[in-house]
């Protein structure tokens, strides 16, 4: 298969082989690439508590998408750049880890989720913002991204349980 | 006094408790992410406040409002990380024993815990607003305070118990 052609080339090229060598470098990373789970997840779920009128009841929901979620793309990046790293130095290793492997299949599912709640639903939040209970497509895509982000956090945590691994 | 807690910590790594976390991977990786989680709803609800107060966050309402709406969720992340981080410590109680790691952030978490209670409380609730240099302070303080927390946690894993070597070998 040509993905695990690309895994050999990707974790044998420099960048990768130095990550995978240094005795800090994969640590710091992945530290950093943790640390961001708060960035990433902790603001995305204040906007899925306040789409499920569970929180920040009392603000409007764009006030809250347009405060918040820069936040999220911004933390999002830096994930995806600290994850990008990490994955290159293991790369083999991860292409044969079911638990990464539903790790991305849940990253794309939380940004389907995400894309269709602001293709649809949030186009027309001037109608809805002000009320405390968001419309049903709103919660459903609140509860949904809750959901997704919590089994990524789940699954990126059981790649260390899965063979190979004798991190515990 | 480390060595002082050192036959607490031997009971507490043998109780039935510990024994059955430390032979389940299991119950082990379920505690393990239950406490990331946790972690997410602590710091993230902590994070919002303290961006809010520094000027970051949701700056079109008074912290105040944001602080009191974010409050429940702040305590739930605190009550599951306090469940699920002595479930951990169970099953590895000697390791942390021996880990310098570990101190450092048993060490910060009382400060943080003190401080998000008292002077964090005060600061937050305050109406009208504190402004200013003393709200910036406040927000970096409870920062680092919290992320230090978390930074010192993942340092456990990487650099492990270390106090059982030799002095002078801290991190190989």
């Amino acid at each position: 298969m040509h993905l695990l052609g690309f895994c050999r080339w990707l974790e044998n090229t420099p960048a990768a082989m130095a990550f995978r060598n240094s005795t800090w470098m994969f640590d710091i990373l992945e530290t950093f690439h943790t640390l961001g789970i708060v960035q990433v997840a902790g603001t995305i779920m204040l906007v899925d508590l306040r789409l499920l009128g569970l929180g920040l009841k009392r603000e409007p929901v764009s006030d809250v998408v347009s405060r918040i979620v820069p936040w999220t793309l911004w933390g999002f990046a830096f994930m995806a750049v600290s994850g990008f790293c990490l994955f290159s130095a293991e790369a083999v290793k991860l292409y044969d880890s079911t638990a990464f492997r539903l790790k991305l299949v849940l990253l794309a599912l939380a940004g389907l989720n995400a894309l269709i709640f602001h293709l649809t639903v949030y186009r027309r939040a001037t109608e809805w913002e002000n009320a405390p209970v968001a419309p049903l497509r709103a919660r459903v895509a609140g509860l949904l991204s809750l959901l997704f982000w919590m089994a990524v956090i789940a699954a990126g945590r059981a790649i260390a349980y899965g063979p190979g691994y004798d991190r515990t | 006094m480390r060595q002082s807690l050192q036959p607490f910590f031997y009971w507490y790594g043998h109780t039935p408790l510990a024994n059955m976390m430390s032979n389940s991977k299991v119950l082990i990786a379920s505690a393990q992410i239950a406490h990331l989680l946790g972690m997410t709803l602590l710091l993230g609800t902590i994070m919002m406040v303290d961006l809010t107060l520094l000027g970051f966050g949701i700056k079109r309402y008074p912290v105040s409002r944001v602080a009191k709406e974010l409050a429940p969720w702040t305590a739930a992340g605190l009550v599951i990380m306090f469940v699920t981080g002595p479930l951990n410590l169970a099953s590895e109680a000697m390791k942390c024993y021996d880990a310098t790691f570990f101190w450092i952030k048993m060490g910060l978490l009382v400060p943080a815990v003190l401080f998000y209670f008292t002077v964090h409380r005060r600061v937050r609730m305050a109406d009208p607003p504190v402004s200013g240099f003393r709200a910036r302070l406040v927000a970096c303080v409870s920062l680092t305070l919290w992320f230090g927390i978390a930074l010192a946690a993942k340092f456990i894993g990487f650099v492990g118990d270390d106090l059982r070597q030799p002095a002078g070998i801290f991190f190989n």
